[in-house]
């Protein structure tokens, strides 16, 4: 795996893009979470005066919740990266290249996935260094409660990465896969606020309770897991919220995620390249 | 012993048969024509041997193994269209052939060298011209030193020099003992670098053998004809002429020369006497052999595939 990881290396260190979207995504993760943090800190503790609002987000053990949670608007990025290197091997045709020189189809496609796999292992740990930094600088003690955050976050990620390899397999065109991965997250969205919804109101009128039904569906499956720490308000709407399972929110993402896996692989194996 | 066997292929795309239970072998040492029109199946045939594609039915072995990646790293090929990194030098996408291959890294500057690259090697491929790129991709080919090179129309887009040299190249390489398996519809391309032929029209493959053997019967037809082209300034004066010469086959004038069609039995000495005799000075005598074109139109019938 060294020897394919080293080819991938070759390929990307000069890429212009490659560089430009993985400093984005850094500088994002810090700076978006430096945004909520400041407006906390700044805006709401300066009309707040009398301490109201108790809550502090980026405290231990809360800043695991709240760094994932506000990371991972920005997974878009690492995905639209992994569309970009995977469909200009289409574009260039040296996905044909690489199996003529000695690459196996398995070795191509399992390293695309490994980066993907990488790329969410990275982005977790930049997660678990910004939720420390701003943990510390809320001027709390280190704790480890609440980190099982960072691994949902991990999920999350690669969720969106995976299927970012799926489309680029499926669709091959750059524009097309990025076209799609928008248009699918928003789509799932979609779906997903309605069937919020209708999750409540059978709670509410039918005394069913299968949990936040939105949360079953393929990218919102990790995505569910995370969620603003809680606070009053949805402290109030407890009752007539659908209860988390969140064993069953997991066990989703990742069949999902073997879903992916396995589609990607075959697609890419067994079809004339 | 055979460096590439393929038994009974076959490719459909959709309603379309590109390859047809195509069957040959490719004995070591020797320079592997694969001669068809646009569109007669060879690119399928050697994307399927290189597992670009995947065949419909039949198999293929290198050196009597079923496909291996580990053996394509011993074959230098180049497919199509040369496939390199738009944003990347010569030289770095050289490296990555190199990484995939596990062989040749060494190799880099020579090859570069070999085909004029060198100069170039630190600009990106985009900015090179159709010429370079094919260059670039035969470069990359002989990366490693293989054995086995494959080439689908390797003179694509090279100037005459450029083309002369890869011929060159494919002479010495072939001189080295290496095995080339090329397909081309440049017959004369063919005829002049290649010892044996595989002919392919329409996904069937119409004949296989030696160049000499295809050459000299086209279809099972033995006929050793040469074709001689003449011209003077009084040309109907000259095929007035010429026709008293005994072994003509046939004559024929063609713009503002004569093409003789004769057994081999007459020699272009001999005409040049008969007519400097009959008092009548050649502007111009030409030998041609029955080229393998002549062969192929017979062969293949007189037609374009599309």
């Amino acid at each position: 795996m060294m020897h394919l990881l080293k080819i991938e290396w070759l390929k990307y260190k000069k890429y212009t893009a490659f560089k430009v979207l993985s400093l984005f995504f850094i500088i994002g993760i810090f700076a978006t979470n430096y945004i909520v943090y400041s407006v906390k800190k700044n805006i709401i503790n300066d009309i707040d005066t009398q301490g109201l609002i108790s809550f502090s987000p980026y405290s231990f053990a809360n800043t695991w919740q709240t760094t994932s949670y506000v990371s991972g608007f920005i997974l878009l990025l690492p995905g639209l990266l992994l569309i970009m290197l995977f469909t200009n091997e289409y574009t260039f045709k040296t996905h044909r290249q690489n199996i003529i020189d000695g690459l196996s189809r398995h070795e191509f496609i399992n390293v695309k996935i490994m980066l993907a796999l990488i790329f969410a292992l990275v982005s977790s740990v930049f997660v678990f260094f910004s939720a420390s930094v701003f943990g510390f600088a809320s001027g709390t003690d280190f704790s480890l409660n609440g980190i099982e955050y960072v691994g949902y976050f991990f999920l999350k990620a690669l969720s969106y990465n995976m299927i970012a390899v799926l489309f680029s397999v499926l669709l091959k065109r750059t524009g097309f896969a990025t076209g799609l991965f928008f248009i699918y997250l928003g789509a799932e969205n979609l779906l997903s606020q309605y069937l919020v919804f209708l999750s409540m109101k059978l709670r509410v009128n039918y005394d069913m309770d299968a949990g936040n039904l939105g949360d079953y569906l393929p990218m919102n499956a990790a995505d569910g897991l995370l969620t603003f720490p809680k606070n009053m308000v949805t402290s109030m709407a407890k009752s007539i919220l659908p209860t988390d399972f969140t064993w069953v929110v997991i066990a989703f993402a990742v069949s999902y995620l073997i879903l992916f896996y396995w589609w990607s692989k075959r697609k890419f194996v067994n079809s004339d390249l | 012993m055979s460096i590439l066997s393929i038994e009974n292929l076959s490719k459909q795309y959709g309603p379309v048969r590109a390859l047809k239970s195509v069957s040959f072998t490719v004995p070591k040492g020797t320079v592997f024509g694969i001669l068809g029109p646009n569109g007669s199946g060879k690119t399928t045939l050697l994307g399927i041997v290189t597992d670009i594609l995947k065949a419909s039915s039949g198999q293929y072995k290198w050196h009597g193994d079923l496909d291996m990646a580990d053996q394509r790293k011993k074959i230098g090929t180049l497919l199509e269209t040369p496939n390199f990194y738009h944003y990347l030098s010569a030289i770095d996408n050289l490296k990555i052939a190199a990484e995939i291959k596990q062989r040749g890294k060494d190799d880099i500057r020579k090859v570069l060298e070999l085909v004029n690259l060198w100069q170039r090697k630190d600009s990106k491929f985009s900015t090179y011209s159709l010429g370079m790129k094919q260059r670039l991709a035969i470069a990359s080919t002989l990366l490693g030193d293989p054995d086995i090179l494959v080439f689908d129309e390797p003179t694509n887009g090279l100037d005459p020099a450029g083309i002369a040299e890869i011929r060159e190249l494919m002479k010495k390489l072939h001189q080295q003992g290496k095995t080339i398996i090329m397909a081309s519809h440049i017959l004369d391309e063919v005829e002049k670098v290649c010892t044996h032929v595989a002919i392919i029209q329409k996904g069937d493959l119409k004949t296989v053998g030696t160049v000499k053997d295809i050459m000299s019967s086209p279809g099972g037809k033995t006929t050793t004809a040469v074709l001689i082209e003449i011209a003077s300034d009084n040309n109907i004066l000259l095929q007035q002429t010429v026709q008293q010469i005994s072994g003509i086959v046939n004559i024929e004038l063609s713009g503002d020369e004569l093409h003789i069609t004769c057994s081999e039995s007459i020699s272009a000495a001999q005409i040049n006497r008969f007519c400097f005799d009959k008092e009548i000075v050649l502007t111009k005598l030409n030998v041609k052999r029955k080229s393998l074109e002549t062969t192929f139109l017979e062969i293949t019938g007189n037609q374009s595939d599309k």
